[in-house]
């Protein structure tokens, strides 16, 4: 009988090697909106650090940590689609019945879809620096944001794993997409907090990303506080164990209808 | 193990399953014992209740109400001691088509437990075995409707099961890979394996079967072995000549108390002699003690499939109510699958 960190491996393993297959819409896709807007965005808006109380006078250094987050979000879903595929194709009956445990596929899953933001978060951020982002906290940094990014994929990833056994559709998580649109801008991803509108400032304390956004900041242009960073990981870890729990329930009755 | 010397290989008591979405009784009491070693047939229409039933047995379908174990192992209390001993292939080839057929072998193999080394060759022993090997590392994507079965069944004989669950394994394979299956199941059989296997050929069920369960509506309608279900079941057809015209046909109706139809100009006619073989000598003595010039007999035996349609019906929509196509198509929903979805 096998355990469920080894089943895991072997099931991430198949992840892994079925995004190599298809590696355009695995690996690929990530990278193509956060990028697209990132330049869009930094070169269209570049004069908004004119405006007073701005902390910074290049707009791609303000912008990049955030982009970076967004990876996440445009990122994720993947995982989910391929888990109700699994369902309808009948290849997760097959293994169930090897014995794989609930947890092994569901963490699998997650893993793997937290795995394929890692190339798109690097190809943003060698963007950020190429258009002059000073990463005053150093390689440190650098390691924190990674660690923020996969703790936020995790996280936001979840949402679509309970949509997907929720709905058993494939297709469902793609409705959910365009999500990241109004958190990014609901949040302080384009400008600091002082200048968003008053109710855009109510909504976005509510906004988790604002906080990833904020701690992503902490941790690379700086100064490094650990206030943003502890909010961002209690934030992103409520999430994370929130939605597990519910993709936990709707996998259990997607596998045994009544 | 000591524990389950004695026990039948299969048992379900009373099992029942109701589906709350549309209401539907897919099984209801549905009780049979399988012996250690043998091969256990399970036939019924579309949507009878079959594929209801494995799932339930191989772990993965809670039942509403009674029980089953496998082994002495009850599939819902213990369902990993069950799974440890099983091998199943479900209706539908489960393939991931972006593997390759031995990357499907290893993984399953290496879920078993084995070690990289004996995965692998295990993987390379099956492909062997099932006729994969040129294909073996082809994506699934790219394999035929055959290959992707014998891969599928390959699958559930990975770890060496003690009992084969086998849904419509050969459905969808040319003639040769059927015979070779049919020659595989037999050989596992040999091993002392136990084989629970649903088809919709009734002459494979007849070839390979020891025992054979008929379920219509969500119930057991028989049990039997082929033979005895025949003669139960079961009706023979007498073809004989005699001359005399319409009233040889007479005296054989009055000799026998069976219906003769006439067939042809030349005085040949048909008898339907209920129940098996057995039956034949008796009608014979009679139509015999009767007097009547018989010049030429021929018999021909029941077949399953005559006791099949006694037993479910012989209009094509089954119409029975209880487990009709609604409990399939509420398996179906359950497991998210919607139409044109694949």
């Amino acid at each position: 009988m096998t355990t469920v960190p080894a089943q895991v491996r072997l099931l991430l393993m198949r992840n892994l090697r079925e995004g190599i297959r298809n590696p355009v819409l695995a690996y690929g896709l990530p990278v193509v909106i956060p990028l697209t807007m990132f330049i869009l965005v930094a070169k269209t808006l570049s004069r908004v650090t004119d405006l007073p109380g701005f902390p910074t006078t290049n707009y791609a250094e303000w912008m990049a940590p955030a982009i970076v987050m967004l990876t996440a979000m445009t990122g994720v879903g993947y995982a989910a689609t391929s888990l109700v595929i699994d369902i309808q194709s009948g290849f997760l009956d097959r293994l169930r019945v090897l014995n794989a445990r609930p947890s092994s596929l569901l963490l699998s899953r997650l893993l793997f879809d937290v795995v394929r933001v890692l190339p798109a978060g690097l190809a943003l951020l060698v963007t950020g620096l190429i258009l002059g982002t000073d990463v005053n906290e150093g390689l440190v940094g650098i390691v924190l944001l990674f660690a923020l990014l996969l703790l936020w994929a995790a996280a936001y990833g979840g949402l679509y794993f309970v949509v997907a056994l929720a709905t058993r559709n494939a297709q469902a998580p793609l409705a959910l997409a365009p999500l990241f649109l109004p958190l990014q801008f609901l949040s302080t991803q384009f400008v600091p907090e002082s200048i968003l509108p008053e109710w855009v400032q109510t909504v976005s304390a509510w906004n988790p990303f604002t906080y990833m956004v904020d701690a992503a900041r902490a941790v690379t242009t700086g100064p490094l506080t650990w206030t943003p960073v502890g909010k961002a990981v209690a934030v992103a870890v409520g999430m994370l164990v929130v939605t597990q729990i519910a993709a936990g329930l709707a996998f259990r009755k997607a596998v045994n209808p009544s | 193990m000591t524990d389950t010397v004695g026990t039948a290989a299969i048992e379900a008591e009373d099992l029942g399953k109701r589906y709350e979405a549309g209401g539907v009784d897919a099984l209801q009491r549905v009780s049979f014992a399988v012996a250690p070693g043998e091969i256990f047939g399970f036939l019924g229409r579309n949507g009878a209740g079959k594929s209801t039933t494995v799932r339930i047995l191989t772990t993965l379908l809670r039942p509403t109400s009674g029980c089953a174990r496998v082994l002495g192992k009850d599939v819902v209390a213990e369902p990993a001691a069950v799974r440890a001993v099983l091998g199943v292939a479900l209706q539908e080839a489960a393939l991931d088509e972006l593997m390759t057929g031995r990357e499907h072998l290893v993984l399953a193999a290496r879920l078993t437990g084995m070690s990289k080394q004996a995965a692998g060759e295990r993987a390379a022993e099956l492909l062997e075995l099932f006729g994969l090997g040129g294909a073996a590392d082809r994506i699934a994507a790219r394999y035929s409707g055959g290959m992707r079965r014998r891969l599928d069944v390959a699958m559930a004989l990975v770890r060496r099961p003690q009992v084969l669950f086998l849904d419509e394994p050969t459905t969808g394979l040319d003639p040769q890979s059927r015979r070779a299956l049919w020659e595989l199941i037999r050989r596992l059989r040999a091993d002392g394996a136990t084989v629970f296997l649903t088809t919709q050929y009734l002459a494979e069920a007849d070839d390979l079967s020891d025992r054979v369960a008929v379920v219509h509506a969500g119930r057991i309608a028989a049990v039997g072995s082929p033979a005895e279900l025949k003669e139960q079941y079961g009706t023979t057809t007498v073809r004989l000549r005699a001359s005399g015209g319409a009233r040889a046909v007479e005296q054989v109706r009055d000799a026998t108390g069976l219906e003769p139809v006439p067939a042809g100009s030349d005085g040949w006619m048909v008898l339907t002699v209920p129940g098996g073989e057995g039956q034949v000598p008796e009608v014979v003595g009679r139509l015999t003690t009767s007097g009547l010039p018989i010049d030429r007999l021929a018999t021909q035996p029941s077949s399953l499939e005559d006791v099949f349609v006694a037993l479910t019906g012989a209009e094509i929509e089954s119409g029975a109510g209880g487990g009709g196509d609604g409990a399939l198509s509420a398996v179906r929903r359950g497991m998210g699958v919607t139409a044109g979805a694949r």
